[in-house]
């Protein structure tokens, strides 16, 4: 409990993915906890929320999203926090999660994680927002630092000084991804050292490790394959500065088996130590 | 009349904070159109209209930006221009959503052939762009839209009515869980109450009228036994869940008869009078036979969650 949130640190979880809803629900592996994508199961009332209540039955599950569009000057889709609100109620989530960026405008969808302009119309827009939906589900939103592969010609500051005065004036909790980082700061050209000290880490509540490609020009955020090195080092340099954060791997495309994927997380404890 | 299970994919797509990593399409990527935008700086909603109208314009037409005029928008980097930046935006917009469509029509897909169908699929993301938060009901208009479309030359119902059974099986994955009532259900029914008994269909349940022999040609697929595009041939497909299985069955018109009687609320006596009705030229043990085995076969498949008396 040692972050701002007194959010536990449940320990080195996994995304959950359909492919290994079989492997869990007859084997019942020992996962610390599973983070949910919760787009997956709104608009359904049907077979996903079986599996997904059978897993909430027996492991803790956390909630990340990808259409909360937190950054859009659209208006906050009510219906969907509704949704939201509900999910995270019938599976008992331990918090809920989504990005810093914005997925759509004029009521279309992108689905993609689209970068926000890093300007003070922006900060202020966005920091209305979290509180607003803060207000809402009556506890911290967790923002992602997005992978991302354009910056707008009008902004005026880095995504980590927007992200840290979001979360102070938000008061918001952060998740901290630090495959984006990397990602993030080999298309912009910048330090990821400089951006994880720069972020206020006892408002972080969970890492996420994950794989990308590599593109020569730049890279992509593909969640494929193993977490190189390089990001290993950035979660173990963050993770020092914490007091103690879970630990999330992301695996989305090629995704090997639930063994192979479980042992590729369970690798943060080389980087983090045992105790997690 | 044997009930097929259909090996879907599990109900929900993967749509994780994941890039897609597809292959680069053959498709020219064109820009050249003039922004009309104002002079001045641009706002956070001008920003988020020009950056999605880019994104999401078809790649193989203009991107309403010139190359010019992109830096307004987007800063470039030390190794790409700011439209090569919005590109990679604009690349997996579109590839996330076709990959969504195969995910929900992978027989569709196989019947057209990759190229194909990835031509179909683009104009139908031109065509329906997503307004939902979830992707769960994203592909809903394939159906229409291989009618409008006409994808192939040759029977063009076919592709429609691959798509409608396809998407009846998405469906059944996502309407409410019910248990399939059972003979020892019916049997805790006193027999007089029977002729006034009513049905519950199964939630999850579509019975779609096809023109084509689709879920003949689906079946084959699954079975690794691909077929060649068949010639029209009436037929009524239910597709159902129960569980976790996703079921397809061929209806015979006398069960069609019984089990659209019972799920429009007919008792029982009334549906099955009205069986008897469309039924002709038939010895009158034929008819009991018929009957009989229409009423056991629809509860034994699971078409009904609840009995009323």
């Amino acid at each position: 409990m040692a972050n701002r949130f007194q959010l536990p640190n449940l320990g080195i979880g996994l995304g959950l993915r359909t492919k290994h809803y079989s492997t869990i629900l007859e084997h019942k592996p020992a996962v610390d906890w599973f983070e949910i994508l919760s787009e997956n199961y709104l608009r359904t009332e049907g077979r996903p929320l079986d599996f997904l209540d059978q897993i909430a039955e027996s492991y803790p599950v956390v909630m990340h999203g990808v259409s909360l569009s937190i950054g859009s000057s659209d208006p906050l889709d009510w219906q969907y926090l509704r949704e939201l609100k509900a999910l995270r109620d019938r599976t008992k989530a331990r918090w809920v999660s989504d990005h810093l960026c914005w997925t759509g405008v004029a009521g279309k969808n992108s689905h993609d994680l689209l970068p926000m302009p890093y300007t003070e119309e922006a900060l202020a827009h966005v920091t209305e927002r979290v509180c607003a939906v803060q207000d809402f589900l009556g506890a911290p939103l967790a923002l992602e630092n997005p992978s991302s592969y354009a910056e707008f010609a009008a902004d005026t500051m880095r995504e980590w000084e927007f992200l840290g005065r979001l979360a102070e004036q938000a008061d918001c909790a952060l998740l901290l991804d630090v495959n984006n980082v990397f990602v993030s700061s080999r298309n912009h050209g910048f330090d990821p050292l400089t951006y994880l000290n720069a972020l206020p880490i006892e408002r972080v509540v969970q890492f996420h490790v994950a794989g990308h490609t590599e593109h020569g020009t730049h890279i992509i955020d593909s969640h494929i394959g193993p977490v190189i090195d390089a990001v290993w080092q950035l979660l173990a340099a963050a993770h020092r500065r914490s007091s103690g954060v879970p630990v999330l791997l992301e695996w989305d495309a090629e995704i090997p088996s639930f063994e192979e994927t479980h042992a590729e997380a369970l690798r943060a404890r080389e980087f983090i130590g045992a105790a997690g | 009349m044997k009930r097929e299970a259909t090996q879907d994919a599990l109900g929900v797509h993967e749509r994780a904070s994941a890039t897609p990593e597809r292959a680069a399409s053959a498709q020219r990527l064109a820009f050249g159109h003039a922004p009309t935008w104002t002079e001045g700086e641009l706002g956070l909603r001008e920003q988020q209209q020009w950056f999605l109208a880019i994104v999401s314009t078809p790649q193989d037409e203009p991107a309403p930006v010139d190359a010019r005029s992109a830096p307004r928008l987007i800063a470039p980097s030390a190794t790409l221009g700011s439209l090569e930046r919005i590109e990679i935006y604009r690349r997996g917009y579109h590839a996330r959503l076709i990959e969504c469509l195969a995910d929900d029509y992978p027989v569709l897909q196989h019947a057209l052939g990759e190229e194909a169908f990835e031509a179909l699929s683009r104009r139908y993301v031109a065509r329906h762009p997503s307004h939902a938060p979830s992707l769960n009901y994203f592909g809903q208009h394939m159906a229409e839209f291989c009618r409008s479309e006409r994808p192939v030359a040759e029977e063009p119902g076919f592709a429609a009515d691959l798509a409608a059974l396809e998407w009846a099986i998405v469906l059944s994955i996502h309407a409410p869980t019910a248990v399939a009532i059972g003979f020892e259900d019916l049997g805790q029914v006193p027999s007089e109450r029977f002729p006034s008994a009513r049905f519950r269909l199964n939630p999850s349940l579509q019975i779609l009228r096809l023109r084509y022999p689709a879920n003949a040609y689906l079946q084959a697929y699954r079975q690794g036994k691909p077929i060649a595009w068949p010639a029209a041939r009436e037929t009524n497909v239910a597709v159902y869940r129960t569980g976790r299985s996703v079921w397809r069955l061929e209806l015979e018109p006398a069960m069609l008869t019984l089990v659209e009687s019972l799920g429009s609320g007919a008792t029982l006596e009334t549906a099955l009078a009205q069986l008897q009705a469309s039924l002709h030229g038939e010895s009158e043990q034929q008819l009991a036979e018929k009957i009989q085995h229409c009423f056991q076969h629809s509860v034994a498949s699971g078409l009904f969650s609840g009995i009323f008396i």
